[in-house]
């Protein structure tokens, strides 16, 4: 099973890396990126999925929420697909 | 976060990148520093002489980032450490992880090398905002003079909203040179906590329907300046409590219903009554798993009502049957405020099985023999410098014996590295937390291996003529490893004797310090009243037997309810 998040982030030095290093660190596998410039932000979409059943998507998106420069993420943009 | 950046209307004179960050910090009332100079970062030791900061020369960079951390817990206001570029900076990082790991309000300022040379491998240049960017709340590389004010102010108020943290800023070389005649200010967003009332109500109707509730107090409480909030709300209910490591003294140690310490090393009372609940009010904790053991044995007929300002605490690990998020202070206030507008609870059957089983269960400090027994000489120095004691922990053994038998009046009063539990905190965070509350009693107190972690601060003590108090518990080996050797790897003692220690008497008036050594039990007492009474900085040094162990002890896997008891 793996899922399809949509941030917008700042462009700002090591935003991508902070957003990848964390997905990571909190036990998902990313499976693909797609990213975008628009201006000031980047618009990056990571299908990823947990590393084991404990991982819990809803509470990675908490976690990058709590990033600074990150501007948009919600259950409304987590799209669930079959693996 | 919203960072609006304005700039000002009046034309400034030129200013370096170096003294903007100066001028700054002055500006933000930040009066200690901590740091250590080097080539990347020398403009800003430049700008530095003639400020009205007071600079701290540790002898090395862990020093400071570890004393910038301590005395940030002690203030309550952000602390500050500094370094070069290259080693200076990652010689930061076990002190940034920690602060971390502890939700600890910290900005750690480096030097970079210069713009263009970044990315050539140039001298000292280390990837810094990359090397930390998994232990940092956030961090900022500034690349323009002139947003320097902006930079070091957002930093200080992500630092310190929130759930607190470090934050790093990067600052190249040639923006410390550059001079700039813009003046940008920053400005602070206005973030008002909004606590969701229905969850609050919902938090009600759980306790008022729990026969057996129990209060899980966490590091956050103090954090978020909310402990008369909890002290009222456990005041007004009656409900007994148990507390996290980091949370000691949030409630005093001695106040009649609480428990103690939960966890490995908890309190056996404290254990059973997590294990007996029907509900856990979880403030400002998050279930670490020093705390709960085995998780999945953790309050098994618990349910759960965790208030957090951090939501992405809430259901780490732990389910929640109600949530609250926001800051703590406004939820528990509210949550008092419904309780004390209901009738009182009827718990009373629950509470006295409580307090008696820690009556019962309350530790004993007879042990037999002639040699000193840690844990009764740390409760007589808690004691003995009462209410103005702050202890400054190292890790190890002697810490949990501190956390175990040391009287907290307060959470300020004990320092302790928690959550990364990094040997070598002990002394620099004694030095961190004197010179944050010179009128407090602070005593460091290490065991000989994390001691020797950062013995050089001793250099620091000495130069500043700080009135540190060091009890250095000696067991000639390194005391929790020793431990699990014993307990959990059949006796194969591998890499922890430390006999060869050096002299610590010797080693500490070497450094210009007074110091002595406890050898026996009858010489304990009159050792606590000349460690305290010493006007300058002094280390008592605790021979014990490296035989001792902490007890009781809940086995690393195992349930918090199959609790170990020394013979």
């Amino acid at each position: 099973m793996s899922n399809t998040i949509h941030i917008q982030i700042d462009r700002a030095d090591g935003s991508l890396q902070r957003l990848i290093g964390l997905v990571e660190r909190r036990g998902f596998h990313i499976d693909g990126i797609n990213m975008a410039d628009e201006g000031a932000f980047r618009r990056i979409a990571l299908t990823i999925r947990g590393r084991d059943a404990g991982r819990c998507i809803e509470n990675l998106g908490r976690q990058i929420d709590r990033l600074f420069g990150v501007r948009r993420i919600g259950n409304d943009i987590i799209q669930s697909e079959a693996a | 976060m919203t960072a609006a950046a304005f700039k000002s209307s009046a034309e400034a004179a030129p200013q370096s990148g170096a003294r903007l960050l100066v001028s700054t910090l002055e500006r933000l009332g930040v009066e200690v520093v901590f740091g250590y100079p080097g080539g990347a970062i020398m403009p800003v030791y430049d700008a530095l002489a003639g400020s009205r900061l007071k600079h701290i020369l540790v002898r090395h960079e862990q020093g400071a980032a570890f004393a910038a951390d301590a005395y940030a817990r002690k203030s309550g206001k952000v602390g500050v450490c500094m370094a070069t570029s290259g080693p200076g900076a990652t010689n930061l990082i076990t002190g940034i992880a920690n602060a971390m790991m502890d939700s600890v309000p910290m900005v750690c300022i480096t030097g970079n090398v210069a713009q263009g040379l970044m990315g050539t491998d140039a001298f000292q240049e280390i990837d810094i905002l990359g090397v930390t960017l998994p232990i940092v709340k956030h961090s900022i590389l500034v690349r323009d003079a002139a947003d320097v004010p902006a930079a070091v102010e957002e930093a200080f108020h992500i630092a310190a909203s929130g759930r607190p943290g470090p934050v790093l800023v990067d600052l190249p070389k040639d923006v410390q040179f550059a001079t700039t005649s813009d003046d940008y200010g920053f400005h602070i967003p206005n973030e008002t906590s909004r606590i969701d009332h229905d969850a609050v109500a919902a938090a009600e109707a759980a306790i008022r329907a729990a026969k057996k509730p129990l209060v899980y107090i966490g590091g956050g409480v103090k954090i978020g300046r909310a402990t008369e909030a909890l002290r009222a709300f456990v005041a007004a209910t009656g409900i007994p409590q148990v507390s996290t490591l980091n949370a000691l003294g949030t409630v005093p140690t001695d106040a009649p219903r609480m428990l103690g310490m939960l966890g490995m090393h908890g309190a056996r009372a404290a254990n059973h009554a997590v294990q007996d609940s029907d509900l856990l009010i979880v403030v400002g904790a998050r279930f670490d798993d020093r705390a709960t053991g085995k998780l999945a044995e953790f309050a098994p007929n618990a349910r759960i009502v965790h208030f957090d300002i951090d939501a992405s605490e809430v259901g780490k690990l732990r389910a929640a049957n109600v949530a609250v998020v926001g800051e703590l202070k406004d939820g528990i206030e509210a949550l008092t405020t419904r309780m004390a507008g209901g009738p009182a609870l009827d718990i009373q059957p629950w509470v006295e099985a409580c307090v008696d089983a820690a009556r019962t269960g309350a530790y004993r400090y007879d042990a037999p023999g002639e040699g000193v027994y840690a844990p009764a000489l740390l409760k007589e120095v808690s004691e003995a410098a009462g209410d103005a004691f702050v202890a400054a922990c190292d890790v190890g053994q002697h810490q949990m014996w501190a956390a175990m038998h040391c009287r907290f009046s307060r959470p300020e009063a004990h320092i302790t590295s928690g959550g990364l539990g990094a040997m070598g905190f002990g002394l620099p965070a004694g030095i961190g937390a004197k010179l944050a509350d010179p009128s407090a009693t602070v005593v460091t107190i290490a065991g000989d291996g994390g001691f020797m972690m950062n013995i050089q601060e001793l250099a620091t003590l000495k130069r500043y003529g700080i009135p540190l108090k060091i009890v250095l518990i000696d067991n000639s080996s390194l005391g929790l490893v020793r431990q699990w050797q014993e307990l959990f790897f059949a006796e194969n003692y591998s890499e922890i004797d430390l006999s060869d220690n050096p002299d610590f008497v010797k080693v500490a008036e070497a450094f210009g310090i007074e110091a002595f050594r406890i050898d026996r039990r009858d010489q304990v007492s009159e050792g606590i009243q000349r460690l305290l009474a010493a006007e300058g900085p002094c280390l008592a040094h605790v021979v014990i037997d490296p035989r001792d162990n902490v007890w009781p002890l809940v086995p690393p896997g195992k349930s918090n309810a199959e609790m170990m008891e020394g013979s």
